[in-house]
């Protein structure tokens, strides 16, 4: 009777009191679940050209295990050839909570493969398995747009859109791949299998297939990136010869003006999205992350913040005739420099001769600073910082909205701003004529990016309306046809005067005419571009070449801007690489030309 | 004396117990062997060892127990024989270390230290009752434990410590009805731990001295080599405990310790059990058991397969039919005519409870794993038959009960 009763509580026990552990325990025995992994979508350009795709490649996986191993670290080693200090840091490079295998190497040679196998027992917690890596057909082009991919962080995947990703996850880091990586990840397979004791699958319990990742299609045009790549390195290279031997970085952005497609984006120094597959070593992003490297990672086109210099004259311009600071006929005396804050605080026009007698559209024209300290004076003397407005209206100080991570909103300068940024410094915490001055031609405070910079003329090229850019023209579904499509929509509705607009752009036209700065760029060039110059003046460097403008200027199509970070002149560097690239947007020769500028 | 009817000499209630344990075993050694390739092979040879076991039962009931008491001497030759005759060349066939089979050219037929069981019952009760319900003489103890020594030996020699398990459990049974003093039931208690550390000690002395069981030098290098496979070829030298015996005890202890290896089968047990819960899954549902986990579903696990597919409710009904077959066993008992009959019966109540308690035990992690079936429900002939035997002699005991006259 005790014997009975004594089984009998231990069975109570056991299979009423803690049943349900028991139960998923038994569950546990025998449901395993396969998870397979959802190809992520493709990146096309706007032809359907890929971009980047996805190959199979054999991988080395180990375990966290081999780390314990000093002999097979060594064996592995000498095998993959690979240092172990770099495969112990690719096993380690995740936090501990990572049970999966990690990547060792990619792209592994079939003999190492075959030798892996026929040598497994030497090689516990080491594994070959094929996965799936990204491939860029096209190379680097259009590096900075793409971005690269990474496994996921930990962050990530604590945060709230790190739902349905586990450790190992590849997802999008940079670029377009982090921007729709909800789109290009798709949902990963899953499949209860029952096994019996020796692992064998008896039955699928649940099958949940993978669901690929979308294709996005990018308003990217290979053709045009290319061109607008190998127009801001000639950019560089003119800049080396001009004696500007400092220019490495910089950017450009071709712009449809109707739709606000983005359709080229290049930044230099640029880097290879390849070096990421598989887990970027620390050597490489050392590389990529030291200050030597002029940060190649980053994509100046929307995260630099340059002075906008004389390009900036536009808007000036058009917020002086808004507001009657001047109009199309009122002139100006250059005599090289200006006295109009007193004999103490005399400025110079970058053409210390003068320019003699100038109106308001000559001032566009030949870029005079003097005509615009003039109008910036009037500004500051008006006390409602109008200016200020009329460069927030144009999309200044704001972020653009583009489908692209990590933009940048520059900086609109005015008296609140210089109060709270000089919180500590009170001398020169007070808004003087000077600032407001300085911001007329584009300097002083006033930061803004080669997007901000392109937006705003595409304003003047729109009659006002500055669309939203974007990158993302489709998302296309299982079948190829699209499921998502981008419509333009105003980001900035400038209100500006379409008069005004239409007295800007005769003026802009004048710029690529001959004795305008831009003359030399477009000399003999088949289509009639409005644009803008800029030379702009940054302590302790070399000025940065910029230039801005759009096409055809009678029915103006794309916007395009070239900023070179220390390349010298606008009108000798930024202007022949934005004629290559308005160019190729327009179906006109190509041709590399050489210019002269001494603008600013 | 027809008082209770024409059919006076038959106990139905015990009948019908175990004929109610003989069909849910059934059921269940099907449940269980239905998911394996040989499954309806197996069940058709539990059902044969069924019918096969009617004919002892009925061989049993029928023969007058009675005449047994005086043949000590040629019951104890016999039980050594049954129990040496698998060493007999030509006869023998090992499994799990131990040569406790006979076989006729390699088809293993049958266990012969199954019955042996019964024939130690036997020899047991007839030197307890001659002391007349009484044993306090020292000499008297030792003689006993002398007789049990034969068979217990020649067992412990096998090596089955299972069997011998249950030896000496049917021995304190008896011992206990026969009326052997409490102080010796003490004495004997501490001197048989003593026994078994000294055993322990002794294998581990011996071992050492004789270079042999861990420190076997070939055991020691395919140890430092980590080559499994070696390892598991090698056949154990040690002297008095089997590593595999010392391991199945060790895992007992701590069920952690190697829960891929020896601790497995426990682990597997439990998880069975307890995941039937209260209702069960289900016959012919047990994911342990018909998805292999389980080892031996059919024999040694089968109330691991009851515990899973019927839950608590089906190990509840099994306990109490167990409870109810040993309640009308030691209703016989107290009816014995002679204190022989109750040793008998006394003996054969020891042997199922301590059957039932290290089956069961072992499934739930309460006794360390040892190799016996649960008595009416595990498929294995020889088992069977050697159950249902008991059953006769049982039936043999009651038929010739107090107040029948004339027999």
């Amino acid at each position: 009777m005790a014997i009975l009763g004594l089984l009998l509580v231990r069975l109570w026990t056991m299979q009423v009191l803690y049943g349900a552990a028991f139960a998923s325990q038994a569950d546990e025995n025998r449901v395993r679940e396969v998870t397979t992994v959802a190809p992520r979508g493709r990146i096309l350009d706007r032809k359907g050209r890929e971009l980047v795709t996805n190959r199979a490649t054999m991988a080395v996986v180990a375990d966290r295990t081999v780390l314990d191993d000093p002999a097979l670290l060594n064996r592995l080693s000498s095998l993959l050839s690979m240092p172990v200090a770099e495969i112990k840091e690719k096993i380690s490079s995740v936090r501990e909570a990572a049970l999966a295998p990690r990547t060792v190497m990619i792209d592994v040679p079939k003999e190492t493969v075959a030798y892996l196998s026929e040598h497994a027992t030497q090689f516990p917690g080491v594994a070959v398995e094929v996965q799936a890596v990204r491939e860029y057909p096209q190379g680097a082009l259009a590096a900075h747009v793409i971005g690269y991919t990474g496994e996921v962080s930990e962050s990530d995947l604590a945060g709230e859109d790190g739902t349905g990703y586990s450790y190992g996850d590849i997802v999008g880091k940079a670029g377009a791949e982090a921007q729709f990586e909800q789109v290009l990840q798709g949902d990963r397979g899953s499949r209860l299998i029952e096994v019996d004791a020796s692992g064998n699958p008896r039955r699928v319990i649940q099958d949940v297939e993978a669901v690929p990742g979308r294709d996005v299609v990018l308003s990217i045009d290979s053709d045009v990136q290319k061109v607008t790549e190998k127009a801001l390195a000639d950019a560089m290279t003119d800049a080396h010869k001009q004696g500007f031997p400092k220019a490495k970085g910089g950017a450009a952005v071709a712009i449809d003006v109707k739709t606000g497609e983005v359709i080229a984006m290049a930044s230099l120094p640029t880097y290879d999205p390849k070096v990421f597959l598989g887990g970027i070593s620390k050597k490489n992003w050392a590389k990529l992350t030291a200050k030597s490297s002029e940060y190649p990672l980053t994509n100046r086109a929307i995260m630099a913040q340059y002075p906008a210099a004389s390009t900036f004259k536009a808007v000036t311009g058009l917020a002086g005739l808004e507001y009657g600071m001047t109009t199309p006929g009122s002139t100006y005396d250059c005599e090289g420099k200006w006295i109009g804050m007193g004999a103490k605080w005399k400025k110079y026009c970058w053409n210390h001769a003068g320019h003699g007698y100038e109106s308001f559209m000559d001032g566009i024209q030949d870029s005079c600073d003097v005509v615009f300290y003039e109008i910036g004076h009037r500004f500051y003397k008006d006390k409602g910082e109008k200016l200020q407005k009329y460069a927030r209206r144009f999309g200044f100080g704001v972020t653009s909205g583009i489908d692209l991570p990590g933009e940048a909103a520059g900086r609109v300068p005015d008296a609140k701003w210089k109060a709270a940024y000089n919180e500590n410094y009170p001398e020169y915490r007070r808004w003087l004529p000077g600032d407001t001055v300085n911001m007329a031609i584009g300097q002083g405070d006033l930061l803004v990016t080669p997007l901000q910079m392109v937006n705003s003329y595409v304003g003047i090229a729109n009659g006002g309306k500055i669309l939203e850019p974007h990158i993302m023209r489709q998302v296309l579904g299982p079948d190829g046809k699209p499921v998502l499509t981008s419509k333009p929509t105003v980001a900035f509705d400038t209100r500006a005067d379409k008069g005004d607009l239409a007295t800007m752009k005769t003026a802009l036209v004048s710029v690529t005419q001959p004795g305008g700065t831009g003359a030399g760029s477009f000399r003999g060039f088949p289509v009639r571009v409005a644009g803008k110059t800029g030379t702009a003046q940054v302590a302790g460097k070399d000025d940065y070449a910029w230039f801005v403008g759009f096409a055809p200027a009678n029915q103006p199509r794309y916007c395009v801007v070239v900023a070179v970070e220390q390349g010298g002149h606008g009108g000798s560097v930024a202007g022949p690489a934005a004629r290559q690239i308005l160019a190729s947007l327009l179906g006109q020769p190509i041709e590399h030309v050489t210019a002269s500028d001494a603008s600013r | 004396m027809n008082e209770r009817g024409r059919l006076w000499f038959v106990n139905w209630p015990l009948l019908g117990i175990v004929m109610a344990l003989a069909v849910y075993g059934s059921i269940m050694v099907q449940s269980a062997t239905s998911g394996m390739d040989a499954g309806p092979a197996l069940f058709k040879r539990h059902l044969f060892g069924l019918a096969l076991g009617m004919i002892p039962l009925v061989v049993a009931w029928a023969f007058d127990y009675r005449k047994l008491q005086g043949w000590i001497g040629p019951l104890v030759l016999f039980a050594a024989f049954l129990i040496l005759s698998p060493q007999i060349p030509g006869l023998g066939s090992t499994a799990k270390g131990a040569t406790s089979w006979l076989a006729i050219g390699g088809f293993r037929l049958f266990q012969p230290s199954e019955p042996a069981k019964l024939v130690t019952i036997v020899i047991m009760a007839a030197v307890i009752a001659g002391y007349k319900g009484r044993i306090s003489e020292g000499r008297d103890v030792a003689k006993i434990l002398a007789i049990l020594a034969v068979p217990l030996g020649l067992i412990l020699l096998q090596p089955d410590l299972g069997t011998g398990m249950v030896f000496v459990a049917i021995t304190a049974g008896m011992l206990l009805i026969g009326g052997l003093d409490a102080k010796w039931f003490l004495i004997l208690g501490i001197s048989a731990v003593l026994l078994i550390g000294t055993l322990f000690g002794l294998n581990s002395g011996l071992n050492k001295a004789l270079s042999r069981g861990d420190y076997d030098p070939a055991y020691i290098a395919a140890k430092a080599s980590g080559d499994q496979a070696a390892l598991d070829e090698l056949s154990d030298s040690s002297v008095l405990i089997k590593r595999y015996q010392m391991n199945r005890l060790l895992v007992f202890l701590d069920p952690e310790r190697d829960p891929k290896g020896a601790g497995y089968n426990l682990e597997q047990s439990k998880i069975a059990i307890g995941s039937g819960e209260l209702a069960g899954k289900g016959l012919g549902s047990g994911t342990q058991s018909n998805l292999r986990f389980l080892p031996e579903p059919h024999t040694d696990f089968i109330f691991s397969v009851t515990g899973e597919e019927l839950g608590f409710l089906g190990a509840v009904l099994l306990l109490g039919l167990y409870l109810v077959l040993l309640i009308t066993a030691l209703e016989i008992a107290a009816q014995s005519r002679d204190l022989f009959g109750s040793l008998i019966v006394a003996g054969i109540i020891s042997m199922w409870t301590f059957q039932i308690l290290e089956n069961m035990g072992m499934t739930i992690g309460l006794m360390p794993i040892t190799g016996i079936p649960l008595p009416f429900m595990s498929f294995g002939s020889s088992f069977m038959v050697t159950n249902m035997m008991a059953v006769g002699m049982l039936l043999s005991v009651w038929t010739r009960r107090q107040g029948v006259a004339g027999i």
